[in-house]
């Protein structure tokens, strides 16, 4: 079965919200400071698909900020819309800091290059020649994407485990019909984009071979653990039975 | 007061890393003029709370929600281990009315936790805004469950995120659920909160009738959750289109 996009599921369960609740987000907006997500500068579409599943494959609209010159944090949505769900996140570093990275870490992250070269990762709304100085960057950095609400399944709720996901590694892989819904809602064209990034460069030592899960699938699974105890005795008077 | 090393970073001595280079603020700065950010400019509420690491309770840290409504019963927020230019995004949370949480199933209820408690001991704060004008959602808030997923572990030192997702809990009144005083302190002093007042401020929020016995599944188990990731066949695409 070909995944739909995330705009043809239905709604968040919920009622509408009641104008009392929306008077007191407003004046939350208005009174407090939001530093930490003032700073996200950057809007990418990309696809990403389960590291356990290269079938169910998601449209992901990441919103990017840089901490430093080695790494940027994403919040990834299902959409560009102000509708939109808050997916997943993802971390995005340096070649060189993925290299440093413990063998067991490797993995669990995917890289850039294909995704960037082939032209189905873009930056809706900013110029080819100011896009592809970014580009270029992105090209040489890996990235470790964790999804938490499973929109293609038609999850209309954030139910499940955290998800790993992976990037698009090679040709064939993406859905045509994904492909073409995209393109048309962004004004894209994925072959040109390729034909104009072709003299980008990439990754300095090439895909390492333990990043993209090291080719093999990955899945996550919950374990049930004795607790560890913080050996603090109660120190709050309970105002009523909670329990 | 809190440490702050030269990157500006509130830090418990995490390495710092490169700053940004102007060639890249610049570039930042264009493309952000350039574009828009919709899903984003959705968030309405700031709220600063504490977490413990349910596969170790006695790790305890000081979080930032951002907080966008998507209706009357669910919230989506992102996580921040500050509330400054350099905050760390170390998760997400999902928050759901007591309503929408019964339409769950109870194996997906048991990753879920409560908010009363959080919520009523004035843990949980909206820095600069006055508790009256916040009064209204603090009410809402301390009916719903919440199910929040930490990637960063920044209060171990980590420097990059490692591993797997680690399911959070929130403070609670007794035994591993309590949170050490020294973080409250700490907290309360830099916003000029007491969580004291608050929770005489409080007083009238209603308890919820019935916390559903399932959500912090700990207290009532005595089991800890924690992710784990195994190598599995992976399902490809065999055929083009």
């Amino acid at each position: 079965m070909e995944p739909v996009h995330a705009s043809v599921l239905p709604d968040v369960p919920g009622e509408k919200t009641k104008i009392s609740t929306s008077i007191v987000d407003t004046a939350s907006s208005t009174i407090q400071t939001f530093a930490p997500t003032k700073k996200i500068h950057q809007h990418l579409c990309v696809f990403h698909f389960y590291a356990d599943d290269m079938t169910r494959q998601v449209e992901a609209h990441h919103y990017c900020c840089h901490l430093n010159n080695e790494m940027r944090q994403c919040l990834i949505y299902d959409r560009s819309e102000p509708d939109a769900r808050l997916i997943g996140l993802e971390y995005i570093v340096t070649e060189e800091l993925f290299l440093t990275l413990p063998d067991t870490e490797k993995p669990l992250w995917h890289s850039h290059e294909y995704e960037v070269k082939s032209g189905v990762l873009f930056l809706p709304g900013v110029p080819g020649a100011v896009e592809r100085q970014e580009l270029d960057q992105l090209a040489k950095t890996y990235g470790k994407a964790i999804h938490f609400w499973q929109v293609d399944k038609g999850d209309e709720l954030p139910l499940g485990l955290p998800q790993v996901m992976m990037s698009l590694t090679r040709d064939g892989q993406l859905y045509p019909n994904l492909a073409r819904d995209m393109e048309s809602r962004y004004g894209v064209t994925f072959e040109k984009e390729r034909e104009n990034r072709a003299y980008m460069e990439g990754l300095a030592h090439g895909v390492h071979p333990k990043a993209n899960a090291a080719g093999i699938g990955l899945k996550t699974v919950l374990r049930e653990i004795e607790c560890k105890p913080s050996g603090l005795p109660s120190l709050e008077p309970v105002p009523r039975a909670l329990t | 007061m809190s440490l702050t090393n030269e990157a500006g970073h509130k830090t418990n001595g995490t390495p710092t890393s490169k700053p940004l280079s102007t060639g890249q603020q610049i570039l930042n700065k264009g493309a952000q003029m350039l574009q828009s950010f919709k899903p984003i400019n959705q968030m309405t509420q700031h709220a600063c709370t504490f977490a413990l690491y349910n596969h170790d309770m006695s790790r305890q840290i000081e979080t930032h929600h951002f907080i966008t409504r998507l209706n009357q019963d669910f919230l989506q927020s992102a996580v921040y281990d500050t509330d400054d230019t350099n905050g760390r995004l170390i998760g997400i949370e999902y928050i759901v009315s007591d309503a929408i949480f019964e339409t769950l199933p109870p194996e997906e209820q048991k990753l879920w936790h409560s908010h009363a408690y959080e919520i009523k001991s004035g843990l949980w704060v909206h820095p600069r805004m006055p508790e009256m004008i916040a009064m209204p959602e603090l009410k809402n808030l301390a009916k719903t469950y919440g199910k929040f997923w930490c990637t960063w572990q920044t209060d171990r030192g980590d420097k990059v995120p490692l591993g797997m997702p680690s399911l959070m809990m929130p403070p609670q009144s007794e035994g591993a659920g309590v949170v050490k005083p020294e973080v409250v302190r700490k907290r309360d002093e830099e916003y000029k909160v007491s969580k004291e007042d608050s929770m005489k401020s409080r007083i009238e929020i209603p308890e919820p009738e019935w916390i559903n016995p399932t959500a912090d599944y700990w207290r009532q188990h005595n089991k800890c959750f924690e992710v784990d990731v195994e190598s599995t066949e992976i399902n490809v695409r065999t055929e083009y289109s």
